[in-house]
Parts: C-alpha cells; structure tokens; sequence
C-alpha cells in the first residue's frame, strides 16, 4: 500500500511540474493573500499594542500555528472532499470501489494538493519568527509538545474536513456546509477569550477549531485557557487522534449506507 | 462445475425524495420529506458460468449498471444474493477486487495530465502484480490493440477510441478471473468498436477470462456474446442465445433496395412493401423460413440494382417484441428459456 | 434589455438556497466577531483617534456586511470559465457589449445579496448593539453616491483581474491576489484612520480605499463637505481609470480571441 500511495505522490508532482509557472504564480498569490490578511492584525495591534491581552509576537504564533495546521491537513483532504459530490454523482468514485484498495487513501493521494505548499511555507516561516520573540522557556517537552499539538491540528482539520466530504454520500448537496467550516475557521485567528462564551463552547466542543492553535499555543504561553482551563494543555495533543477516530467511523457509516448496506 | 456467478432472486430499489413543485415546495422540502421507491432491478436470477461470455441488454433505465454494481461490490441488493467467486461481492470487497476487472463505459479510471503508462504502472502497484507478469501482459495486449504508439501520451490527448482501449487493457493486466463491462463501446468509432470487440472475444476464449458486458448494442452481443441476458423496466425478459431470441421472436428483417433510378412499383415475393421512395424502398419480410434467395430471386437480372441492404431489428425493437410477448405465437412462455 | 439580466441574476441567486443559509451564518459569525474584537481593544477608552466604539460597531457592519455584500470573486471565476469553454466569443455576438451585461448581471446579483443578507444583518446588529444614524442628510445622501461608487469600482478591478487572467492563464492566482489586497487596504475590516502613518499617506489614495472606506467615513461625517466631494472627484477618477483599462484589455481580449479563435 505504500509504495502506491508513494508512486500516487510522485505522479502529483509530475503533473504539477507540467505546469510549474501558473504552480509558482498561484502559490506566490495565496501566500501575499494570507500575509495581507495577517498584515490587517498587525495594523490593528500597531494601533492597539495588544488584542485580549495577546501581543503580537504571541498573535504571531497563534496565526501560524493555525495556517500549519491547516496546510497540511487541508492538503490531505479539502479539495479532494469539495470535489467528491461531484464523483459520487456521476458515478466516477464507483471505480474506487472496485479496486482492492482503500477509497479513502486512493481519493486522497491520488488528489493529493501540492498547492498547500504555499501555505506551510509562510507558515513555517512566521512560526520560526514568533518562536523565536515570545517569551517561552524552551525545554525538550515543551518542543516535543508543539510538534505533538501541530501534527493533532494537521489530523483536526484533516478529520472534519473528511467528515463533511463524507456527508456527500448520504446528500444530495453538501458542499454549502464547507462555508460553514471556513467561516468558523477564520475565528480561530484570534484568541477565543476575545469572543462571546457561546461561541467559544463552539469552537471547543461541537467544531473543536480551538483545539487546532489556540489551546496549545496559550498552554506554551502559560495564558489561562478558557472553557477547559487546566485540561486545555492535555487535550491538545489529543483531539486529533480523537477526532480521526470519530472521522473513520462516520466515513465507513456513510460509504455503507451509500452502498445500501444499511447503518 | 460451480457457476462462478451466481444472482438469486436479485432486487434493488433506491428511495428518491420527492419533489415538490414551486417555491412553496421547497420551503415544504425542508421540513418535511417524503421518498418514492424506485426498483431498478425485480427479482433477476442467473447463473454464469467460468468462462462464458454474456451479454447483459437492455433499453436505457433498464437497471443494467444496478445489476454490475451489485456483481462487482459497489452496491448492496434490497433483497435476493448475489455470489460471486463463492464470496459475497460486498462482504470481501477487496479481495473480490483483485479478482475482477472493471470497466466503466462513461467513467475514466486513467490519469488525465500524465502518460498512459503511468496510469498502468499505478495500477501494478495497487493490484501488486508481480513485474514479469506485468511486463508480459502489458507487452501482448498493447500489441492487440495497438497501444504501443500512444503508451507515452498523456490521457488527455487520446481520443476516446484509444482511451478506452487503454481501460480494458488497463483491466486485465491484473489477470483477473471475470471482467465486467459497463457500456464499454458506447461513444466509440466504428474502427474503434471492432478492436475492443476482437480482444474482447480472443481474451474470453484463448484465457478463460468470463466477460460479462452491459450494452444496448446488438453489435457487441453478436461479435462478444453467445449468451444473452435481456432487461427491461427492472425484470428479466430473456436469458439464452441470440439465436434463440431471434427465433422465438420471429424476427422481421428489413430489406432495404436501392435502384439506380426509380424502376416503378417493385413487388416481391414474401416481402412486404413499407416505404417506396422511388429510387429507394424498403420491405418487410415477415416470414423467418424464407431464405433472402428466395425473396430476391425476382431481381437476380436487374441490372438497375445498386445496392441492397439487410437490417436486423435494433434492441429497442426486439425488447418491444419481447415485452409485448410471444405468447399468440407460443415460443415464450411466461419462464424465460435458459441459455446452453 | 439590461433591466432584464439583472432580474434574470436575482432569480437565478434565489435557486440556490442551501448556499444562501451557509452565507448568512458566514456573514453573521464575520460581522459579530469583528465587533466583538473593536469591544476588545477599545476596552474602557471612550475614543481612540477621534473615533468611538459605536461608529466602530457602525464601521463594521457598513464596511463589513454592507460594502462587501458583492461576491466578487464570482465575477472573475465566471469570466475565466467563459474564456475556456469559449462562451466568450458568443457574447462577442450578442447585440450586448460584454461588460455592460456583467455589469447588469452583477447588478442583480448585489441586490439580491442586499435584500438576502445585508437586511437580515443590519437589521440584527441594529437591535442588538445599535447602530448610528448618517451624520447628517448630506452624509447620508453621499454615502449611497459612494456606495453606488464602491460597487463600481470593485466591479471593475475584478473585471480588469479577470481579463488579466486572459493572458496570465491563471484566474487562480489574481483571485487569491485580490482577495489579500482587498483585505489589507479596502478598510473593510481595520479602517485607514488605524493605519501607521508611514504608509497612510499612500493608502489612502489607492483605489481600495474607496471600496470600503470612504463610504463609512462620510457615513460618520468624518469628512468635511469638501472634502466629500474632493474624495467622491478623486473616486471618480480612479473609476475612470480602472473602466479604461478594461476597455483596453476588453478590446485586446477580443482582438485575441477573433484572430486565434479562443
């Protein structure tokens, strides 16, 4: 299984290289688009010095860690999902299920989107730079802890994407409900005790995007962590293993049930 | 000898939200929803055995695609079983899947932006067929059907003709036991049709590969197919050889005449006249123990006599003549015969 | 004619439901997160930089919800798919000249946005937090002469993007590109007055300006009457000058696609 999924990334990037300017173009944009809109709160605090508390440097982390985790996880599942209404409709994903092969690896590696790397490029770089200007004791756990936290954001996003791509087998039309992810997404650009206690329940339970950078984050910061307090520490490294069981089990319920298998 | 496939009191319906018309009913739609229950497939039962070759026909609608998805593990029947290899095609999924070949008429399963070989080098290695047997099946089929010049071009810039080629070969590189076809000719250059439906025959024949085929074009049954399963509106109307469907039809050929110049009224025996056009008639021949001599012996001197042309029944013709029934004849009775 | 495409865009608008209810809920979470963070930072401050925090929350919605109402980003996504699948050249044919029926078409789809969104919106804001009324009848009056504007002028920058897509073939990137302008010097989220005073000379002067916030600014009668009018003159001028260069690009466009075919 491996060697295909290796051969399936390879076949992505040569395809790619086939069209490398309009590749270099599209990532050159995405990434002045993001740094726009990073630049807008970096105006904001120019003017204010902090937001909820949070000074720059430490909003700085906030933001990278989210578009990180993002890249990565949406590399992995976005516009595969997006596009899987149309598949399931015109019977094209009917083929992935006659190959003695898992549909879900095949629908993602063989859609595998390179075009993230724009993202994780900005991110890293303004992860390295607020890294380094905030006020963190760094210690071998701390370090092991961050890592632990972005590769659980990559599976977060990665896992709720997956489970609104899989609502297609079950709807006719699902994709409207991508709007509502992206648009609770940009919230978690800013810290949560900035918003209404309602909407932070929100983005800790039922679509837990808090998970994703502001409660690792404002644990290695040592800020107090609202909604889960003392558990927010543990609990970030935790939700995304968490959250891609949830996800296999939803998408084989759903595959079942497109099959008439029952639930 | 087991059959290697093997449908039992076979049905699949699907439930369809019905619509409302208007504004008012969508605003209804989103409370409330009520469902109609669609049978695309009513009680079918067959049994295939290794090594043959079947056509599976029937009119648009007819639930050919239901009754392939559900052989190849796509879809589960409503009721009845389906056994395919001795496995529930559902149940083992994937190791069904390695047994089997697909190929989808309308559906590509090739890389668009890169070469064709890539796309079967994808293939070996999801399939984890050893390199030799590789290497040599690759070798001889691209050689039947001519894909060496086009192995290197990217899928995008293949006519659908070469396309499709390149699925079946695609399909069988795994050698697999049975190979199912869901309207693999449909779309294709006559050029076209007539490779895939050679290979088609000589892999069924000189391997063993069981094909089974959906298709609404008699062409296929005849050149592919000794046996033939029809379909229409869910139920299963025929299961045997054309030959035999034609015979308990009693098929009416068209003979359709072209005269240099229009000759006048032209009678002729055993045939009836449908459609005079001066220079061009056509007539129905009714009666099936008339040999063609016989009827064109008349003409055998005209010299005025451009073209003739014999024109079977299409399948929307013989399904209406199956569905209307044979009984005033006696040939169908209400169980359908059962092929060799 | 051109009264009929839009009519014919606000009733395709009204097919798409399920879309709608999504964009609402976006909308909301937008408009109410904004103002939750203009409360954050102002904190117990009654002013900062002669702004209060209720023209803030007034700033918000208007150059949020009100402004931003337009789906720009359909415009060059529409454009780009009738430049590959070649629909192009049929409008090339229509009785219509092209961009005059985008401008017809988008026209329509504004107003159904306004009534669909910005209503239920404005409305909810207005009740919750309240919102400020016009400083005055003449600031209320320019502000929908700047609004008319705005559209405008957003409208031709996605149309000038869209044609550039023509040559760049990449509607992609000058989407994304847009989008990050747009965020940054529209004013539609930190208005200009925050901005460094490095760059706000230059800022304000830019097109993107005139899309977000100079209509909330005369709104809230932070402009003079003469310098309403300097900046509706000078508004005027950028409008031109985009409209010019889509006439340019829109006339090499053709050419292009008459002499190679699409």
């Amino acid at each position: 299984m491996a060697g295909a999924i290796g051969f399936m990334i390879r076949l992505q990037i040569k395809t790619r290289v086939q069209y490398r300017v309009a590749f270099l173009l599209n990532r050159l944009a995405q990434i002045i688009a993001y740094a726009s809109a990073f630049s807008a709160i970096w105006v904001l605090i120019h003017k204010f010095e902090t937001l909820a508390g949070w000074r720059w440097p430490e909003l700085a982390l906030l933001l990278s860690f989210q578009l990180l985790g993002y890249g990565v996880g949406a590399a992995l599942s976005f516009t595969q999902m997006r596009d899987l209404e149309d598949s399931v409709r015109s019977g094209r994903f009917d083929t992935l299920l006659v190959k003695p092969f898992s549909p879900w690896a095949y629908l993602v590696f063989s859609g595998l989107n390179l075009g993230y790397i724009g993202h994780i490029v900005l991110a890293v770089g303004m992860l390295v730079w607020s890294l380094s200007a905030v006020a963190i004791d760094w210690t071998l756990f701390r370090a092991s802890y961050a890592l632990a936290a972005l590769a659980s954001s990559a599976a977060l996003v990665c896992s709720m994407l997956t489970m609104i791509g899989a609502c297609a087998f079950v709807l006719t039309r699902s994709r409207y409900l991508y709007s509502i992810f992206f648009g609770l997404w940009e919230l978690t650009r800013y810290p949560l005790n900035l918003f209404p206690i309602p909407l932070q329940w929100l983005l800790l339970t039922a679509m837990p995007m808090g998970f994703m950078n502001y409660v690792p984050v404002a644990y290695l910061l040592g800020k107090p962590i609202v909604v889960v307090g003392e558990l927010g520490g543990v609990l970030a490294p935790l939700a995304g293993p968490l959250l891609v069981g949830l996800a296999v089990l939803q998408w084989r319920y759903c595959i079942r049930r497109y099959q008439g298998a029952g639930g | 000898m087991p059959p290697i496939i093997e449908a039992s009191a076979v049905s699949k319906s699907f439930r369809q939200h019905k619509r409302f018309p208007g504004v008012l009913g969508a605003l209804k739609s989103l409370f409330t929803q009520q469902f109609t229950e669609v049978m695309a497939v009513d009680g079918i039962s067959f049994e295939i055995g290794r090594g043959e070759a079947v056509g599976y026909l029937g009119p648009n609608g007819a639930g050919k695609s239901t009754m392939i998805k559900m052989l190849t593990g796509i879809l589960l029947p409503t009721s009845g079983s389906v056994c395919v290899l001795g496995r529930i095609p559902h149940a083992e999924r994937s190791r069904n899947a390695r047994q089997i070949g697909v190929v989808f008429g309308q559906r590509s399963q090739l890389w668009w932006d890169l070469p064709l070989v890539d796309s079967f080098e994808l293939h070996r290695r999801i399939y984890k067929i050893p390199a030799d047997r590789y290497r040599d099946n690759l070798a001889r089929f691209s050689e039947l059907l001519a894909l060496g010049p086009f192995l290197e071009r990217p899928v995008r810039q293949l006519s659908l003709g070469q396309r499709m080629r390149a699925e079946v070969v695609m399909a069988l590189l795994h050698d697999p036991q049975i190979l199912f076809l869901d309207e693999p000719t449909i779309g294709l250059d006559v050029v076209a049709k007539d490779a895939v439906r050679r290979f088609l025959r000589e892999v069924n024949r000189e391997r063993g590969v069981t094909v089974i085929l959906t298709t609404h074009d008699l062409q296929d049954i005849e050149q592919i197919c000794p046996r033939l399963i029809v379909v229409n509106e869910a139920k299963l109307l025929f299961d045997g050889p054309l030959s035999l469907l034609r015979s308990a039809l009693g098929s009416k050929r068209r003979l359709k005449l072209e005269f240099a110049a229009d000759p006048g009224p032209v009678e002729l025996p055993y045939a009836k006249l449908v459609s005079d056009a001066g220079a061009l008639k056509h007539y129905l021949i009714e009666r099936e123990d008339v040999s063609l001599v016989a009827v064109l012996s008349d003409l055998r001197d005209r010299a005025d006599l451009k073209d003739l042309s014999l024109e079977e029944p299409s399948i929307e013709e013989l399904i209406r003549s199956v569905y209307a029934g044979g009984d005033a004849q006696g040939r169908m009775s209400a169980a359908p015969p059962r092929g060799v | 004619m051109y009264g009929a495409v839009a009519q014919s865009a606000f009733q395709t608008q009204l097919a798409y439901r399920s879309q709608l209810w999504a964009h609402i809920f976006g909308q909301f979470i937008q408009v109410f997160f904004k103002i939750a963070i203009w409360q954050s930072v102002f904190g117990s401050l009654a002013q900062v930089d002669g702004v209060s925090l209720p023209q803030m929350i007034t700033y918000a919605v208007l150059a949020g919800t009100v402004l931003s109402a337009w789906e720009w980003a359909r415009l060059i996504q529409g454009i780009d798919v009738a430049i590959s699948t070649g629909d192009i050249a049929v409008f090339l044919l229509k009785p219509l000249h092209y961009p005059l029926y985008l401008l017809a078409s988008e026209c329509g789809n504004l107003c159904f946005r306004v009534v669909a969104i910005v209503v239920p919106i404005v409305l909810t804001v207005a009740l919750s937090y309240g919102l400020l009324p016009p400083a005055s009848l003449l600031h209320g009056a320019a502000f929908l002469v700047f609004w008319a504007l705005s559209f405008l002028i957003q409208f031709l920058l996605s149309l000038l993007f869209g044609l550039l897509a023509f040559w760049l073939m990449t509607a992609f990137s000058l989407e994304w590109l847009l989008q990050g302008l747009l965020a940054l010097l529209s004013g539609s989220f930190v208005p200009l007055w925050f901005f460094p005073d490095s760059v706000t000379a230059l800022v304000r002067h830019l097109p993107f300006a005139w899309i977000g916030f100079y209509p909330v600014a005369v709104y809230l009668g932070k402009l003079t009457p003469p310098q309403v009018f300097a900046y509706l003159a000078l508004g005027v001028v950028w409008a031109a000058i985009l409209g010019s260069g889509v006439l340019v690009l829109w006339r090499r466009a053709t050419l292009r696609i008459t002499v190679q075919g699409g």
